[in-house]
């Protein structure tokens, strides 16, 4: 097999846990906490490590921003053998008990994206993995950390809902409000309705960094670092599980 | 962040201020691609790195130009786009690659898009879908001119913007020419994952946006194993025409 097209990988490259985070340079970020970890590819946006954590093999891959290029690198990881996809982000708060740097967990995303819909029919839903949910929350309970855990909403213009958006954002809100969404992130639609439809698991863990009805509120530097940090750690526990489970 | 003035501060994404890019901006989807650039300048420097935006702006013949890569899709690019208008960019030019989908389209040519196919949700969400993703005439005029000067082939017409990479390439799972066949017998030239939202943006905030691509053939064909050496010569050859395009945006009082 030749190396896949964008992400410059080969078959054995990854674990079959991989963590997705958006941002390019959180790739190495996560893998430092890993047990050891080893840079394997560097292609476009996708920053790929490979490491262990308590036994058990996984990796990293940064997506970039948004559903095309997050589907592209979960359709080559597939090929090259991995499973288990979790998403680990940032996002926009959006009911009013969230407070910045706190800990959601996706149990299913609005399909407000496009790639989703190129794929899939609307009615189809974006639906998070139960195990590797499950894993997730028990992972965050271990660490005495209790996870807001409820629908988010996937979609493609930052800039049309968000609190630097150019219009009326919170009128865009209003139903996802209204309807018990948690928080706006730009990737776990398509994520979890591709990984259901390739018979893989697929989940999303976020930390907030701004809030929808806080508008002058950001999280501090220090602030989103440990929040991102404590993110990780219980998506690689969750992994943890998931691995012990299978045996 | 709402009540602060988002013009002078940096911006949140691409971690820029205005001052720092030229008023024409060439935008590469792919971050490696703005070391090319780079090298193609006269002189340049990096300006910012944050997530997939790298910037680098310098001087060609004595015209300032900046390049900063949007990561790849519509996502992405329309944030990019968006905050580089925020700090004074006047033309955006994409830089790109594609997937050719008409049979006289050969590697080493140019694709100049006049406009774009919205098939991707980005630009839906900013305004509804009648709306059309043109390019701007000048910036098309001047990416012609600077393919004649160097005497680079090109062709000029429609490009196809959507969102799923794996459902309309050679790659893909299903029968992908079926999917592209309207496209084909529209005369579209080729596919790929930025330019209607670029057009979109730049059209609604009375800016200037345009789109060169390195073609190569059709994916609707049967080829042998392109030469990678030739691609990546083709590739500098578009970047080339970007920045020449740059400057006669330049020349002609439209920086």
């Amino acid at each position: 097999m030749e190396k896949q097209h964008h992400i410059d990988l080969l078959p054995g490259d990854v674990g079959e846990t991989v963590f997705l985070p958006g941002d390019v340079h959180r790739a190495k970020f996560i893998a430092d906490l890993f047990d050891e970890a080893k840079l394997i590819a560097h292609s476009r946006q996708y920053v790929t490590y490979t490491g262990t954590y308590k036994g058990v093999r996984m990796s990293v891959t940064s997506t970039g921003i948004g559903c095309p290029a997050l589907a592209i690198a979960v359709e080559e990881l597939i090929n090259v053998g991995a499973k288990n996809f979790l998403r680990i982000g940032t996002c926009g708060a959006l009911q009013e008990y969230i407070k910045l740097g706190e800990i959601i967990i996706a149990t299913a995303a609005v399909r407000g994206d496009g790639t989703s819909r190129e794929y899939f029919p609307l009615e189809y839903p974006a639906v998070a993995d139960l195990y590797m949910l499950e894993a997730m929350i028990e992972a965050a309970r271990q660490r005495a950390v209790e996870p807001h855990v409820g629908i988010i909403r996937a979609h493609d213009a930052f800039y049309a809902e968000s609190i630097l958006a150019n219009g009326d954002y919170l009128q865009l809100d209003k139903p996802w409000i209204e309807s018990n969404v948690l928080s706006t992130e730009n990737e776990s639609s398509t994520l979890f309705t591709l990984t259901t439809a390739r018979k893989c698991r697929g989940g999303t863990i976020l930390t907030p960094v701004g809030h929808h009805l806080f508008p002058d509120a950001m999280i501090g530097d220090e602030e989103l670092k440990n929040a991102i940090k404590l993110e990780s750690l219980i998506a690689m526990d969750a992994a943890v599980i998931l691995a012990n489970q299978k045996k | 962040m709402g009540s602060q003035d988002i013009h002078s501060e940096k911006q949140h994404h691409i971690d820029m201020a205005k001052g720092d890019v030229a008023s024409t901006v060439l935008i590469p989807g792919d971050p490696g691609r703005v070391a090319l650039f780079a090298s193609l300048m006269d002189e340049a420097s990096k300006v910012a790195e944050k997530r997939e935006y790298i910037t680098y702006t310098g001087k060609k013949d004595g015209v300032p130009i900046s390049c900063t890569s949007t990561g790849l899709g519509c996502p992405p690019t329309a944030i990019g786009v968006e905050e580089l208008i925020r700090i004074g960019a006047k033309n955006i030019i994409r830089i790109g690659t594609c997937g050719a989908i008409q049979s006289f389209v050969k590697p080493g040519d140019m694709i100049i898009a006049i406009g774009a196919v919205r098939g991707e949700h980005t630009s839906e969400e900013l305004i509804s879908m009648e709306y059309p993703a043109v390019a701007d005439y000048r910036v098309v005029r001047a990416l012609i001119d600077a393919c004649e000067k160097l005497g680079l082939p090109y062709h000029l017409g429609i490009v196809r913007t959507h969102d799923a990479f794996y459902l309309e390439s050679p790659w893909a799972l299903g029968d992908y020419r079926k999917r592209l066949q309207p496209w084909v017998d529209l005369g579209v030239l080729a596919l790929e994952n930025e330019s209607s939202t670029l057009f979109t943006i730049c059209s609604m905030h009375g800016m200037r946006g345009g789109t060169i691509l390195a073609g190569g053939y059709s994916i609707l064909e049967e080829h042998a194993e392109e030469d990678k050496l030739h691609q990546e010569e083709n590739i500098r050859k578009m970047v080339m025409a970007g920045i020449e395009a740059a400057k006669l945006l330049h020349e002609r009082g439209l920086a």
